[in-house]
C-alpha cells in the first residue's frame, strides 16, 4: 500500500500543478443521501443540466479562450459535520474555484467559515438563515432570507386569511426552522395578530401529539410549520387526527414533491411561501422547466431552480472576471446587477443577500398552485 | 382542561409502542444477560416489512397483515441469533455487544440501500374516524386507529404474559432466566428456548414498528433513537422483568407527554430523563427489578 502511494505521488503532484486553463472545477455540496436526499437529487439534476448546457457551447469564456466546466458533487448528508468535511475536500483536494452549496442553513453555516478563510466564493442556493452570509465576504446566496419569508407568511395570514390567532410548531435544533419561526411570531404580533402557541420539537422526533394537543387547546386560526417536507405531512396528519382545524402554513422547506407523496389528501388547502412557482410567467423559467421535465420527468422544485441559478451566477462571474481566479470571481459576483434567473432577477447590493421577491403557493389536489406574489 | 384526557391517550399510544420494543430488550436480557442493541433496528425492520406487505398486497386485511409481518420479523430475529450471536454465547461479553451493534448498523444500511432513505408512512389500514363516545363523554378527540393501537398492544402484552406464565415453553424460559447453566442438565433444549425468546421479542417489536408506521412514520434510522428510549424504559422498569418493561414504557411516555403539555416542549427530554435518573437513584434495580448479588 505504501509503495503504491509513493508510486502515485509524482502523478498527483503533476495533476495538482497542471495549469487550470484546460478545465474549470466548481464544487457542489448537496445532501444526496440522508433525510432530505430528495433535495440533493434536485440539486444533482439541475447541476447536470447546467454542465451539459455550458459544455455544449464549448464551455465558459475565460479571457479569450473557451474552457470546459466540471462540477464535482459531494454528499454532505444534511449534517453540519459532513458539510465541513466536504468543503475542506473540495477546496484543498479538488482545488475548486467556487462552490455551490450547501443546502440547509445548518450545513452552510458549517461550510461557510472554511470557504471564507480559504478565499473561495460560495453561492448557497437554499440557505435562507441570515447568519449564513453575515460578516462574510465570499459567501453569497441565490435565495431570499428568513426575515423576509417570515414576514411574507405573516402578512398572508393576517391580510388574506384574516387570521386573528396563530400558533407555531418548529424544530428548535435547526437554524432555519428556528429563525423563521421567531420572525413569524414577531411580525404576526406586529400586524395585530395574537400568538397563542409557540411549541418546539427536536430533529428526528416523530411524535408531535403532545405539542399539537396543547395547541389545539388554544384553537388558533392558523398553524405555522416552518419545517422540512419530510416532517410537515406527519405533523399535519397528527394535528388533524387530534381535531385541530387551523389553516396550515409553511415556508420554502415544504417545496418538494415528497410533501404530497407523503401527505396525500391531508396537504390540500395548505399554503407556503416559496422562491418561485412553475406557473410563473418568465421565459427563462419556462425554458428551464421544459428542459428539466423532458430530461428527468419531474417538475423542478425550488431547490432545483435555485441550484440552476446559483451555478449560472458563478459561471457568469467567471466570464466577467475573465480569469480562473477565486478572488476575481468573488469580486465579479459581488458586482452582479440584474442577473436574470429562473427564480427572478438577482442583484447583490453590497452583501451576499440578493434583493428579490417571493411567491405564496397553495396545495390543491396534490398540486402546487401559484396563489400570489410578494415583493420586498 | 379537556385536553388532559386527550394527552393521556397520546401518552398511551406512545407508551404502547415503547413497551412492545422494551419487552424484547428485557426478555433477551433476562434469559442470556445480553443487551441486544440491534433490537431497535429489528423494530425498524418490522415497520418496513409491514410497509412492504401493505403496498404489495393491498387486499390483505390488517388482522392478517399484522401477524404475517410479526412472523417474518420473528424469522429474521431467530436467524440473527443463530448466525451472529449463538457462537459467541460463551465469548467475552464485549464481543457480543459489539456484534449486536454491528448487526444493527447492517440492518439500517440494508434497508437504506434496498428501500431508500426517505421517511415513509405505512398506508392507513385502521379506521381514522374519531371515537364519538369518547368525545361526548370525556371531551377527548381520539381516533379509532389510536384506540385500536393501544388495545391491540395491550392484548399482545396480555398474550405474552400468558405464554410466559402459563405454558411449558414459558416455564422453560423462566427456568433459563433463573439459571442458564443448570437448566440444560434437566433436559431442556437451551437453544430452542433462546430461539423462542428472540422470536417473541422480534415479533412484538415488529408489531410496534407497524403501529409506529401507522401512527407516526418510519425511516431506516428510527430504530436508534426509539431503541434507546425503549431500552431506558426497560431499565427503569427493571430489566429482565416483563411487567417492569411495560410499566417503565408507559411511565416514560407519560412523563414525556406531560412535560410537553404542561411544562415546555423545549425541555421534553431533559425533564423526562432527569426524572428517570432520580427514579433510578431510589430504585437502582428498576421499579420491578430484583436486587441481585453478583456471584464472583
Amino acid at each position: 500500500m505504501k509503495r503504491l502511494t509513493l508510486a502515485l505521488l509524482p502523478l498527483l503532484a503533476l495533476s495538482a500543478c497542471k495549469p487550470t486553463a484546460q478545465e474549470i472545477k466548481i464544487g457542489v455540496s448537496a445532501p444526496t443521501t440522508g433525510s432530505i436526499s430528495a433535495t440533493g437529487q434536485s440539486a444533482k439534476n439541475a447541476i447536470a443540466l447546467v454542465q451539459d448546457e455550458i459544455n455544449a457551447g464549448g464551455g465558459v469564456k475565460v479571457g479569450d479562450k473557451q474552457v470546459k466546466v466540471r462540477f464535482i458533487i459531494e454528499d454532505d448528508e444534511d449534517k453540519p459535520e459532513s458539510a465541513a468535511t466536504v468543503f475542506q475536500k473540495l477546496i484543498n483536494q479538488d482545488k475548486v474555484l467556487a462552490i455551490v452549496g450547501s443546502y440547509t442553513s445548518k450545513c452552510s453555516n458549517a461550510g461557510a467559515p472554511i470557504a471564507e478563510a480559504s478565499g473561495i466564493p460560495v453561492v448557497s442556493p437554499w440557505s435562507t438563515n441570515p447568519n449564513v452570509t453575515k460578516g462574510r465576504k465570499f459567501i453569497f446566496r441565490a435565495c431570499f432570507i428568513d426575515p423576509f419569508q417570515g414576514r411574507v407568511v405573516a402578512q398572508f395570514a393576517t391580510s388574506k386569511l384574516k387570521a386573528k390567532t396563530g400558533a407555531v410548531l418548529y424544530d428548535v435544533a435547526s437554524d432555519y426552522n428556528k429563525g423563521i419561526a421567531e420572525v413569524f411570531r414577531d411580525e404576526f404580533t406586529k400586524m395585530g395578530g395574537k400568538i397563542v402557541g409557540f411549541e418546539t420539537y427536536n430533529t428526528k422526533d416523530t411524535d408531535f401529539s403532545g405539542q399539537l394537543t396543547k395547541i389545539k387547546g388554544s384553537n388558533p386560526d392558523v398553524l405555522f410549520l416552518p419545517n422540512y417536507f419530510n416532517e410537515v405531512p406527519l405533523q399535519i396528519q397528527q394535528a388533524r387526527k387530534l381535531g385541530l382545524t387551523a389553516v396550515m402554513l409553511g415556508g420554502d422547506g415544504w417545496d418538494n414533491p415528497e410533501l404530497v407523496k407523503l401527505g396525500g389528501k391531508v396537504m390540500d388547502g395548505t399554503y407556503f411561501s416559496n422562491h418561485y412557482s412553475p406557473d410563473i410567467d418568465n421565459p427563462i423559467a419556462k425554458g428551464f422547466i421544459a428542459k428539466y421535465k423532458s430530461r428527468f420527468g419531474l417538475v423542478p422544485d425550488a431547490a432545483a431552480a435555485l441550484t440552476y441559478d446559483s451555478a449560472n451566477l458563478i459561471l457568469k462571474a467567471v466570464a466577467t472576471a475573465g480569469k480562473a481566479d477565486s478572488k476575481a470571481i468573488r469580486d465579479a459576483l459581488a458586482a452582479t446587477v440584474g442577473f436574470q434567473g429562473v427564480t427572478g432577477n438577482i442583484t447583490y447590493g453590497g452583501s451576499g443577500d440578493p434583493v428579490k421577491g417571493a411567491v405564496v403557493i397553495k396545495v390543491e389536489d396534490g398540486k402546487f398552485v401559484f396563489d400570489s406574489a410578494v415583493n420586498p | 382542561m379537556d385536553t388532559i384526557i386527550q394527552q393521556l391517550f397520546n401518552a398511551a399510544q406512545l407508551g404502547a409502542v415503547y413497551a412492545l420494543i422494551a419487552l424484547g430488550y428485557s426478555m433477551v436480557y433476562g434469559i442470556i444477560r445480553l443487551i441486544n442493541f440491534a433490537h431497535g433496528d429489528i423494530f425498524m425492520l418490522g415497520g418496513f416489512i409491514g410497509l412492504l406487505l401493505t403496498t404489495r398486497f393491498g387486499w390483505m386485511p390488517f388482522f392478517l397483515l399484522l401477524p404475517l409481518a410479526m412472523l417474518l420479523t420473528a424469522l429474521v430475529g431467530v436467524t440473527i441469533e443463530r448466525v451472529a450471536y449463538r457462537r459467541l454465547r460463551n465469548a467475552q461479553r464485549m464481543s457480543v455487544v459489539i456484534t449486536t451493534l454491528g448487526v444493527g448498523i447492517f440492518l439500517e444500511n440494508f434497508v437504506r440501500l434496498t428501500v431508500g432513505p426517505e421517511t415513509r408512512q405505512i398506508p392507513a389500514r385502521l379506521p381514522s374516524a374519531k371515537v364519538v363516545w369518547l368525545q361526548q363523554h370525556l371531551g377527548a378527540f381520539v381516533t379509532w386507529d389510536k384506540l385500536l393501537i393501544i388495545l391491540i398492544s395491550l392484548a399482545l402484552m396480555a398474550i405474552l404474559w400468558l405464554v410466559v406464565n402459563r405454558t411449558l415453553i414459558g416455564t422453560a424460559m423462566r427456568a433459563v432466566a433463573d439459571n442458564k447453566d443448570a437448566v440444560p442438565l434437566m433436559g431442556v433444549n437451551l437453544n430452542l428456548v433462546i430461539a423462542v425468546t428472540f422470536a417473541i421479542g422480534s415479533a412484538l417489536a415488529a408489531a410496534g414498528g407497524i403501529f409506529y408506521g401507522q401512527a407516526y412514520s418510519i425511516d431506516p434510522y428510527m430504530g436508534i433513537d426509539l431503541g434507546w428510549k425503549a431500552f431506558i424504559a426497560a431499565v427503569i422498569g427493571g430489566i429482565g422483568s416483563i411487567e417492569g418493561a411495560v410499566l417503565g414504557s408507559f411511565l416514560l411516555a407519560g412523563v414525556e407527554v406531560i412535560t410537553v403539555a404542561y411544562l415546555s416542549s423545549n425541555l421534553k427530554n431533559g425533564i423526562a430523563f432527569g426524572l428517570l435518573i432520580l427514579l433510578l437513584l431510589v430504585w437502582p434495580w428498576g421499579i420491578m427489578g430484583k436486587p441481585t448479588l453478583k456471584k464472583v
